[in-house]
């Protein structure tokens, strides 16, 4: 072997050693499974806003590892309690566990809120499917979530003055009473739906905080009797609107009773009792999955979750949106907190009806999205429409 | 502040508040009854509650099988339903109340431990019972169904008399007005006053002191029991950490009244409930429990025993 045969072997053998310790980097730094957390309430009064959201992560996931995808994905399911005084402490948890890569969640604004410190210390990508107050994304808020927190619902500023427009609809020169539950939801949906209703003339008769949860809403039903309300809006969650629709009815209020999406679950018409339910009228921004699901996503979603149909389950299309945004990311190859990071705030999405989407610099949706109108009607609350 | 509705909405607001203190006065007894013989402050008395409310929603919808499109019972069948119901919830109350005294309390008095040890074992009683119910229930809210329509016993311009306060209000008398007459005329309500007045000088008259610090447990329970089922007939809805805040008011009710005074029970639950009513009219429901405690602050800083309670050393139940 000459001199120049064996530099050449030299110069083959290095670059064969320095490829076989590029693609052996490249196996170790592609791990085979990768964790979701879906942070939201299981557990506690506003649980059934999180038992939903987990069906539609639920069937995400399933259609994903039906794929035999290479980077399997592990869910984590972590419950807050829809309580800011619980969440930051779960969001810790989360934010510690190198393994957690994303988290879908909270479904409810103050906990997703309180656990901000602890997810931008973590630097772990969120994207909630319905935490719609306004300021989480508020660029001017010093309590934003930027640039880790993302949502796929509209905001409040949207449902404030659809909630306002369908409190009041067909009803001649309507006097509203606004009760709000002092939490970040409840007194910021009442703080955005306000400002509509005196534009559209309605008259403002009286206004109530009542701290959830409450036990006695029979003071506040007085004092909506005596205003002469016909409209009754409550800001806040269905364990409570519930209670104030019971003691509404025992003191003789006859007038309309409308809430916003956080009152968009079943556990309502058994907290109010179904006859005390009928005829509410609620807005929300989460979309029927039944409705907005094409049958083979349908079928899926049975065999992941064991239920025959999604109807009356709030907000699960758009925790199965949220779940394939991180899914799409973790395909593409992005595994690690800082690139699920950089491709949720940059690439393009498909939702479940196929549209395409993206995220605003501080973490909405580009295209926008409706807000749908509903009313209690038996044992369900029924879609109607765009409010 | 809101006068003019106070104006217009005072009766329905009276009733209210009468209704939800009669509720508070039941488990402010409770209170009232274990502090007055052992000096001690039962923290588990809300707990006592909570599982009373329970066990109302259990039989109504495992044995009489009521759901969410049941429709209120009538006649006979109310009348069983809501007697099974109240007893139900009185026995699982003062069964409960009964073993927290032989579990967490006796043993710790009869080796004469520290007060301070009874005071964490009662906030420790207190939290693995209101625990313990939480995971069994998820934290989820339990909606009892109506068992009882809710009619309006008269009605006369506009104001009326609703049939659960109704019972609320004539039921709470009733019980504590023979709770009251037990203690101080019975023998073994004078056992119960005796202790209470001193336990050392009870023992060497040969009065049971085990014995009568049962009797003052069950007693006790039972009455919680009764304002347990009351609650559920007016809210019908409870939760594992129901008795918290209902426990604070009641023992905010009793500290009010004057601790170890049973008719201060009686009147510090009554005004409590009222003040509740008619704070959150006059100055809106987020006030509410901010101007119960200013007042209770300011009662006990003109009287410190409480409206009607006597100097500590003399206290009687």
């Amino acid at each position: 072997m000459n001199l120049t045969t064996k530099r050449t072997l030299g110069v083959v053998a290095a670059v064969a050693i320095s490829f076989g310790s590029v693609v052996a980097t490249s196996a170790q730094a592609a791990p085979k499974s990768v964790t979701l957390a879906f942070e939201s309430p299981l557990t506690g009064s506003e649980a059934g806003l999180g038992q939903d959201e987990l069906l539609g992560t639920q069937t995400a996931l399933y259609e994903y590892n039906l794929t035999n995808p290479t980077v399997k994905v592990n869910l984590l399911t972590a419950d807050d309690q829809a309580d800011s005084s619980q969440s930051p402490g779960v969001a810790l948890g989360l934010a510690q566990n190198k393994a957690v890569i994303g988290v879908v969640g909270s479904c409810c604004s103050g906990a997703t809120k309180a656990a901000f410190p602890a997810f931008k210390a973590g630097r772990l990508t969120v994207i909630s499917p319905s935490a719609t107050n306004a300021t989480l994304t508020d660029p001017k808020s010093s309590v934003n979530g930027f640039p880790f927190f993302h949502r796929v619902a509209a905001t409040d500023a949207f449902q404030g003055p659809a909630l306002a427009r369908y409190a009041n609809k067909g009803i001649t020169s309507p006097k509203d009473y606004l009760i709000d539950d002092a939490s970040t939801y409840g007194a910021g949906l009442k703080a955005l739906s306000t400002p509509s209703l005196k534009k559209a003339g309605v008259s403002i008769v009286g206004s109530d905080t009542v701290i959830a949860p409450a036990t006695d809403y029979s003071a506040t039903a007085s004092k909506v009797v005596a205003s002469h309300a016909n409209v009754v809006i409550y800001f806040g969650y269905y364990s409570d609107a519930g209670k104030l629709k019971k003691a509404l009815d025992l003191a003789g209020y006859k007038g309309a009773y409308a809430s916003g999406d956080g009152t968009d679950d079943l556990g309502y018409i058994t907290s109010a009792g179904k006859e005390s339910a009928q005829g509410t009228l609620i807005t929300s921004q989460s979309v029927p999955f039944e409705l907005a699901a094409p049958a083979s996503v349908l079928a899926d979603f049975t065999k992941a979750t064991k239920l025959a149909s999604p109807a009356s389950h709030a907000y699960v299309t758009q925790a199965y949106n949220a779940t394939n945004v991180f899914l799409q990311c973790i395909k593409e190859g992005h595994t690690t907190r800082s690139s699920i990071q950089s491709c949720v705030a940059t690439e393009t999405f498909t939702d479940v009806t196929g549209a395409k989407f993206n995220f605003t610099r501080y973490g909405d949706i580009a295209q926008g999205a409706p807000v749908g109108a509903y009313i209690v009607k038996d044992n369900d609350i029924i879609p109607v429409g765009n409010a | 502040m809101n006068f003019a509705v106070v104006g217009s909405q005072f009766f329905p607001l009276l009733i209210n508040g009468l209704a939800l203190g009669f509720i508070y006065v039941l488990v402010s007894v409770g209170y009232t009854m274990v502090y007055g013989v052992l000096r001690l402050i039962n923290f588990a008395n809300s707990e006592i509650f909570m599982l009373g409310t329970f066990a109302t929603s259990i039989v109504s919808t495992t044995v009489f099988k009521f759901n969410i499109d049941s429709h209120p019972s009538h006649g006979m069948k109310l009348l069983l339903v809501l007697l099974c119901c109240l007893l139900a919830s009185m026995v699982t109350s003062a069964v409960v109340a009964v073993l927290v005294e032989l579990i967490a309390y006796r043993r710790l008095r009869t080796k004469g431990a520290n007060r301070l040890g009874s005071l964490i074992s009662a906030i420790g009683t207190s939290i693995v019972l209101s625990e313990g119910v939480r995971i069994l229930t998820h934290s989820i809210p339990v909606a009892s169904p109506r068992v009882l329509s809710k009619f309006y016993v008269f009605k006369i311009h506009g104001v009326g008399l609703r049939i659960d306060q109704m019972l609320t209000i004539v039921f709470g008398f009733i019980l504590f007005f023979a709770v009251d007459r037990f203690v101080t005329k019975t023998r073994l309500g004078k056992a119960i006053r005796a202790v209470s007045m001193s336990e050392e000088n009870s023992r060497l008259m040969g009065i049971n002191l085990n014995r009568v610090i049962s009797l003052t447990f069950l007693i006790g329970g039972l009455v919680t029991g009764a304002a347990a089922f009351m609650y559920m007939t007016v809210y019908e809805q409870t939760v594992f950490n129901v008795g918290f805040n209902i426990g604070i008011a009641a023992f905010t009710a009793a500290v009010l009244g004057g601790i170890g005074n049973l008719r201060g029970a009686f009147y510090g639950g009554l005004a409590l409930g009222l003040a509740e009513e008619f704070f959150s009219v006059l100055l809106g429901s987020q006030w509410k429990e901010i101007t119960v405690f200013v007042v209770l602050v300011l009662v006990l800083l003109l009287r410190p025993n409480g409206l009607f309670g006597e100097a500590v050393q003399q206290t009687r139940v």
